[in-house]
């Protein structure tokens, strides 16, 4: 058990984020995709998740954002304007959380091949781009497991934001980073808030491993590079249907 | 020379590694755990922030009552905050109660977004304009319940250290046993999650109450000694744990006298 004096420092001191449980090896893998809006991964996630599909793989595909069960609170909070920088990002994290312990890490355990559409990397950018502390949002994911491989695409600002505005009539308010009163302009907030979350993913390039794929290839020749790569770093033979 | 919250924070922090002081022993250096919330000035919060902890049965509801009315006679404006009770969720966390599916991380950050937006949107707004807010329950409730339930609890501090320091944190400490019978004694029943039920201690519900509670109060025991809890004998009387209040309560916003009989609306509570 950790002494009374190491507890007392853990309030105020920025001590290294510990993992609320206790980490466990599993036989499944994590493959996790991650990049601003407009930077193509979840079309490139797609592609995969439809290949490994077709070959009869062992997958379960989640996204990031999708529980029912914080629905509700995320819908008022966002219709009301009620969320601060620390509940937008507490909400998403039990809403996380909840996929985590009832869908990832069980499935994890039972040998599966999961992949992530967005992960906590896509909090850490974003919590910390509105304000949030980066060392507090550590701490506060740090219950989920490490990806196996973590994928970053990157598209240069501009691309990936003409990509979004131009495919939306309107931004969401919170999509646009209104919240934080940058500018009146949703377009231009929406530009500023992407920079700083881009800002922020580069940064976690070396520090958390990101594999990073360029946004702006050839969707075909980018899925080609990516099925390469997840080959090279996963033993797919092990969630390959078992032959009778 | 104004400084800002994180840099007096920063040398605060570096006071305490120096000295080796324990937090909360002496006047706290700031009214923060850790780092201060996005865009809030301490020296804004001219009010006080009282908590009061203890389990169910020990009398923290009661108490309050009491106690808002014995401060509004003395002219202060009360402001009382508790758990579930924010807009955003506390609908929600009443819903995921009642389904018994929630897992305890989850739980344990759906009452975290519960307890920060009643202190951004609620509290701070209360204590810029100098109210006296009453805490039932506070974070170390929510730190013990999911301490017991094997969270880390170096993991739980860090969620809340962005939280606000109490003025004054009070324990209202009873017994399990005492607990039990003043609760079957109000509701003819014990609530699931009162009594631990989610932890499969024992089929026994007197039994599992028992033993949840026994490991809350342990939590609460260590957390006492860390964050410097005024404990109580929640077995005592109303009138006298209400004296003991008021007068710790009179000392910290200079109150002078803490005569105070309850008006006849709540003289039922006054056994």
């Amino acid at each position: 058990m950790a002494s009374v004096a190491q507890n007392i420092s853990a309030l105020t001191e920025s001590a290294p984020a510990k993992a609320p449980l206790p980490r466990r090896q599993y036989p499944g893998a994590l493959i996790v995709v991650e990049g601003t809006d407009g930077s193509g991964k979840s079309t490139q996630l797609y592609l995969l998740k439809r290949w490994l599909e077709i070959n009869g793989y062992r997958i379960h595909f989640t996204e990031w954002n999708s529980s029912p069960l914080v629905k509700s609170a995320t819908r008022r909070g966002k219709q009301r304007r009620l969320l601060t920088p620390t509940t937008f990002s507490l909400l998403h994290a039990a809403d996380f959380a909840d996929r985590c312990e009832r869908q990832i890490v069980p499935l994890l355990h039972g040998g599966y091949l999961v992949l992530a559409d967005r992960y906590i990397y896509t909090a850490f950018a974003r919590d910390a781009a509105r304000g949030c502390s980066p060392h507090w949002l550590r701490n506060l994911y740090s219950f989920a497991p490490i990806p196996d491989i973590t994928f970053y695409f990157r598209a240069p600002l501009e691309v990936a934001v003409n990509r979004i505005v131009a495919g939306r009539p309107k931004l969401k308010y919170y999509e646009a980073g209104m919240d934080m009163g940058i500018s009146l302009d949703r377009a231009e907030s929406f530009r500023i808030f992407q920079e700083r979350i881009l800002d922020n993913y580069d940064h976690m390039v070396e520090t958390d491993r990101f594999v990073l794929m360029d946004g702006t290839i050839q969707v075909n020749k980018l899925q080609k590079l990516m099925r390469q790569m997840l080959r090279e770093r996963v033993d797919l033979a092990q969630f390959a249907p078992k032959k009778k | 020379m104004k400084r800002s919250a994180k840099t007096s924070h920063m040398a605060a922090a570096s006071n305490r590694r120096s000295r080796k002081r324990k937090i909360n022993d002496v006047g706290p250096p700031s009214r923060f755990y850790g780092t201060a919330l996005p865009g809030v000035k301490e020296e804004e919060l001219s009010g006080h922030l009282v908590v009061i902890e203890g389990s169910d049965g020990s009398g923290r509801s009661t108490q309050i009552s009491l106690l808002t009315e014995w401060l509004e006679s003395e002219g202060f404006a009360v402001q009382t905050m508790g758990l579930r009770r924010s807009f955003l969720v506390g609908e929600d966390i009443d819903a995921l109660l009642a389904e018994n599916a929630v897992t305890r991380i989850t739980l344990a950050l759906m009452y975290g977004t519960d307890f920060f937006d009643q202190l951004e949107r609620r509290i701070l707004p209360a204590l810029r304009s100098g109210l006296i807010v009453l805490a039932d329950r506070y974070i170390f409730t929510l730190i013990a319940r999911a301490a017991v339930r094997g969270i880390g609890r170096d993991y739980l501090h860090g969620i809340y250290e962005t939280a606000l320091r109490p003025d004054l944190t009070f324990w209202l400490n009873v017994r399990p046993e005492i607990a039990f019978d003043r609760e079957f004694k109000k509701s003819q029943t014990i609530s699931y999650w009162e009594s631990g039920r989610d932890m499969s201690l024992s089929n026994d519900l007197f039994q599992s109450f028992i033993r949840y509670q026994s490991m809350i109060k342990r939590e609460f025991e260590y957390l006492s000694k860390r964050h410097g809890f005024i404990e109580l004998d929640g077995e005592g009387s109303v009138a006298d744990v209400n004296g003991l209040l008021r007068k710790r309560i009179a000392a910290q916003l200079g109150i002078r006298s803490t005569q105070y009989r309850p008006s006849h609306a709540l003289s039922h509570l006054w056994r």
